[in-house]
């Protein structure tokens, strides 16, 4: 694949064009989540209620502070960790079908988020702490079957986490079956994502993947570097375990954060890591900041058309960001393939 | 000073033991190609003087012991070249290359003018330039190869170990990587660490010749010495015909069939 | 001159306790809710409570209600504010509730913490048999100045059910009946469920009463538990009329089948927590004990 965009541009002048380009997305996705729900709110009182003045109707002031502020907020955050652990994947198991989920994390948190609710608890804490404790729980289980290889070769990691997704399906699947009608729906809608159960409480521990961003943002070359292989990275320098396993760690981490809180949304970690480097290139100096910037956009996008199609209700996001992704992704792969 | 000094290295894999007391030496300056049959720890000789592999024994690069190398200035002293380079995420030609400034980078810092200019260098030497913003997949071998020695050579490395450059190219890139590398070990008195299939290439261009058979130098020396057929077959078991071309020139070594006598 | 004083406090307090817009009231969940002395603006939030404040006849002062509440016809045009396992917060809020009417089983506490924690009272309801669906009722005509009608529904739905109790009384026979509620798999209504309760009430003997909830059953434990009579929902996993008792008829060996006593009956008579339960139990008595009270009519 290479860049539509700007051949042979440096990277300082590609790095710029992105970030104003995606930043400028983001703050347009963001108004648009903002105005636009179950009743449209103009721009001009988006404003004077976000930037506290201006007489506003107290009503709209606390749909727009109490509910659409937080959940953009939480597609945003969730948008960009997802896009940005798909990356690291990708570059981690040098393959380009590798998405944050890839190493268990979907399995241990839906079977963590399922228990929780069979078990009654309120989505937060409740379900949110059940579901993080279940994706930490089999990353540590990944660790011990792959063992000391894991970090040293990526095929342990690969084959180990797909493997125990796949028992988690089944443990899954179990538990559904012993769920009664209501418990299978509130389970479907988390299973797709699910940015509904938001409540302005849970804002603070969005603020837990900014370590996770900066880590990885710093560790951008090293991660061109690992694409060259383990040993031809080692050779240019790179301290190839230690390096894989912080971004592991930091990933992993940031992603079971956003899990927990809201779902399964596949899809974005998986597609947007490829149309940036259809559109800018390989290098993930510009990568890591475009995909924070571009998923957040992303996400917000799909979660107001989620809101917004059905006439009844909402759809789970997860359903568009797979109609929307599947689609893009296989009009990227055609393109390669020319 | 030599280049590579190696002592009684022994390298273990699991329980079998792919390294036996290897005792090398390479001056600086010099063409080494490391000759001999699969699975006869050529590779693994290699990444083990690289510092890729964890062996037990003594390794000198440049005087000083390896362990001693902190990665990234051992990055700036030595370049490897592996065989092949994969091509998941291709970048492009000039994007390749300056990777190879990563070792005198910190981790945030950005490369600038002088290395871009390095960078440029060493694709003109290898005669790569006119393709800096193609991506890697859309080279032949041959010119990837090149792409990845401009790389190696962006390091400002004394010593260069590859690790069978030629084996998928045909006869005329052959050649052409082998010129470039006798070209740097004579213009920039690079030491030239080579693992080659390729016995006539290795007779062509090798300064010296070093044959291992099961984890062990079994001669080392200039090509005349080392490409003796009884040598040969004790290593590779299998009858082959040394012949000159002309007195005092090139070595040919073919491989007998079983009822040829050469 | 002391008395006089104390007399006009007394009158102020009075006054203004009369002029304070809300009153204390203890919900049906045990929670203190304060309540609007004449709420104007109402949402609820699930259908039984919708179809109690039509027939208390408080329609006017409701202006919402979710998903499925269609009874009575008229409640149909009233705007949705998601459904009542998922309640559009957004949705309600904008239509800018003084309280809001919610169900224990079914809404989620989470949501009513929502709502609360907006500024928005909920008043919860817990209708969980047919004494609950009284308080229920009784509660909800307090909530809504209401009280003379809730009064009047509450004692017509204890007269009804006092004369079946006390016909059946005389009878011994409690008749074996399993009441299927899906199909595929076959699931039935244990104890705490309504249908438990009507069933007996009516006289029955509910062979799912041996667990609480829904349990669910395969055509084998229905052989073995072999009912006398047996009752299944309409539209029971989507299957036609023809279809489910086609699914019974495969076994002629159940005597509900032998003889001849399997009914289906509209689904919406027992499904929700409102006064058309007494439907509901009527249609139970006929089906069960015939011989009291005349031949089930047809379905």
């Amino acid at each position: 694949m290479r860049p539509l965009l700007i051949e042979g541009w440096s990277l300082g002048r590609r790095l710029a064009l992105a970030v104003l380009l995606l930043s400028g997305l983001l703050a347009l996705a963001f108004l648009l989540g903002i105005s636009l729900g179950s009743s449209p709110i103009a721009f001009p009182e988006v404003l004077d209620i976000l930037t506290g003045r201006g007489a506003v109707d107290p009503t709209t002031a606390a749909i727009v502070r109490e509910i659409r502020l937080p959940r953009v907020l939480l597609a945003a955050v969730t948008g960009a960790t997802l896009a940005l652990g798909g990356l690291v994947f990708q570059a981690l198991l040098r393959n380009p079908l590798a998405e944050p989920y890839i190493l268990g994390i979907s399995g241990g948190s839906a079977i963590g988020a399922i228990v929780g609710m069979l078990a009654g608890l309120a989505p937060f804490p409740g379900v949110t702490a059940t579901a993080f404790a279940g994706s930490i729980l089999v990353l540590l289980l990944l660790l011990m079957l792959s063992g000391r290889g894991m970090l040293a070769g990526r095929d342990a990691l690969l084959l180990g986490g797909v493997m125990l997704n796949a028992f988690c399906g089944a443990v899954i699947m179990f538990l559904i079956s012993l769920s009664s009608r209501e418990e299978v729906q509130h389970i479907i809608f988390w299973l797709m994502g699910d940015l509904s159960m938001f409540t302005p409480a849970q804002l603070p521990l969005l603020a837990g993947v900014l370590p996770s961003f900066v880590l990885i943002l710093a560790l951008a070359r090293p991660m061109n570097l690992m694409l060259l292989g383990r040993d031809n990275a080692a050779a240019l320098g790179v301290n190839v375990r230690l390096v894989t396993a912080l971004l592991l760690f930091a990933t992993t981490l940031m992603v079971s954060l956003v899990v927990c809180q809201a779902g399964l949304i596949g899809f974005v970690g998986l597609v947007i890591p490829h149309v940036l480097r259809l559109l800018f290139g390989s290098d993930h100096r510009l990568l890591a900041p475009a995909s924070i910037l571009g998923g957040a956009s992303y996400l917000i996008l799909c979660d107001l058309l989620a809101r917004s199609l059905p006439a009844q209700g909402e759809m789970p996001v997860g359903i568009v960001t797979a109609l929307v992704g599947a689609p893009l992704f296989i009009f990227l792969l055609w393109r390669a393939r020319r | 000073m030599t280049a590579v000094t190696v002592r009684g290295l022994n390298l273990f894999y699991g329980q079998r033991q792919i390294l036996r007391q290897v005792e090398l030496t390479v001056a600086v300056g010099e063409f080494l190609v490391i000759i001999g049959p699969n699975g006869t720890g050529k590779t693994s000789l290699l990444k083990a003087m690289a510092g890729l592999l964890p062996a037990a024994g003594e390794v000198l690069i440049l005087g000083q012991p390896l362990a001693s190398y902190g990665r990234r200035k051992l990055a700036r002293e030595l370049a490897v070249v592996p065989q092949l380079t994969p091509s998941d995420f291709p970048f492009t030609v000039a994007e390749t290359v300056l990777m190879g400034r990563s070792p005198h980078l910190s981790l945030l810092e950005l490369e600038g003018a002088e290395d871009h200019r390095l960078a440029r260098q060493a694709m003109e030497f290898t005669e790569v330039a006119h393709l800096a913003n193609r991506h890697l997949d859309e080279l032949s071998g041959g010119e990837r190869q090149r792409v990845t020695i401009a790389r190696a050579i962006c390091q400002g490395p004394r010593v260069i170990l590859l690790d069978e450059p030629t084996a998928s190219l045909d006869p005329a890139h052959q050649v052409r990587i082998m010129d470039l590398l006798e070209q740097l070990r004579r213009q920039q008195g690079m030491t030239v660490i080579m693992v080659s299939h390729d016995l006539n290439l290795a007779a062509m261009y090798g300064g010296r010749l070093a044959l291992m058979h099961e984890g062990r130098i079994s001669a080392v020396g200039c090509p005349a010495e080392v490409l003796t057929v009884d040598r040969l077959e004790a290593c590779y078991g299998c009858r082959m015909e040394v012949v000159r071309t002309q007195p005092g020139g090139l070595l040919r070594v073919h491989p007998l069939a079983a009822g040829q006598t050469g | 001159m002391l008395i006089i004083k104390t007399f006009a406090l007394a009158l102020f307090m009075l006054l203004l306790s009369g002029l304070c817009q809300a009153r204390m009231l203890v919900d049906q969940f045990g929670r203190s809710v304060e309540v609007p002395e004449r709420p104007q603006r109402v949402v609820a939030l699930a259908p039984s409570i919708t179809e109690v404040i039509y027939a208390l006849g408080r329609q006017e002062v409701l202006k919402g209600t979710t998903q499925y509440s269609d009874d009575p016809p008229e409640a149909k045009n009233l705007p949705r504010v998601g459904s009542y396992v998922r309640l559009d917060i957004e949705k309600i809020i904008a239509l800018k509730p003084d309280l809001c009417l919610a169900i224990k089983d079914g809404n989620p506490l989470h949501a009513v913490t929502r709502l609360e924690k907006l500024g928005i009272p909920v008043y919860v309801v817990d209708p969980r048999n047919l004494e609950g669906i009284s308080k229920m009722i009784t509660g909800l005509g307090e909530v809504l100045n209401a009280a003379g009608q809730a009064g009047k529904i509450t004692k017509e739905m204890q007269a009804r059910a006092a004369l079946i109790a006390a016909r059946i009384a005389p009878s011994t026979s409690r008749p074996r009946v399993f009441f299927q509620i899906d199909a595929s798999p076959i699931v039935s209504a244990g104890r705490g469920t309504f249908i438990d309760e009507l069933i007996t009430l009516a006289g029955g003997h509910n062979l799912a009463a041996g667990a609480n909830g829904y349990p669910r059953f395969s055509w084998e434990d229905v052989l073995r538990l072999d009912p006398e009579v047996a009752i299944v929902a309409s539209m029971a996993g989507g299957f036609s009329v023809a279809d489910l008792k086609a699914g019974w008829q495969r076994w002629p060996t159940i005597t509900a089948v032998k003889n001849h006593r399997l009914h289906v009956i509209d689904a919406s008579l027992v499904d929700r927590p409102t006064p058309r339960l007494l439907d509901g139990l009527e249609v139970f008595a006929r089906i069960i004990h015939p011989e009291i009270f005349g031949a089930p009519l047809a379905n």
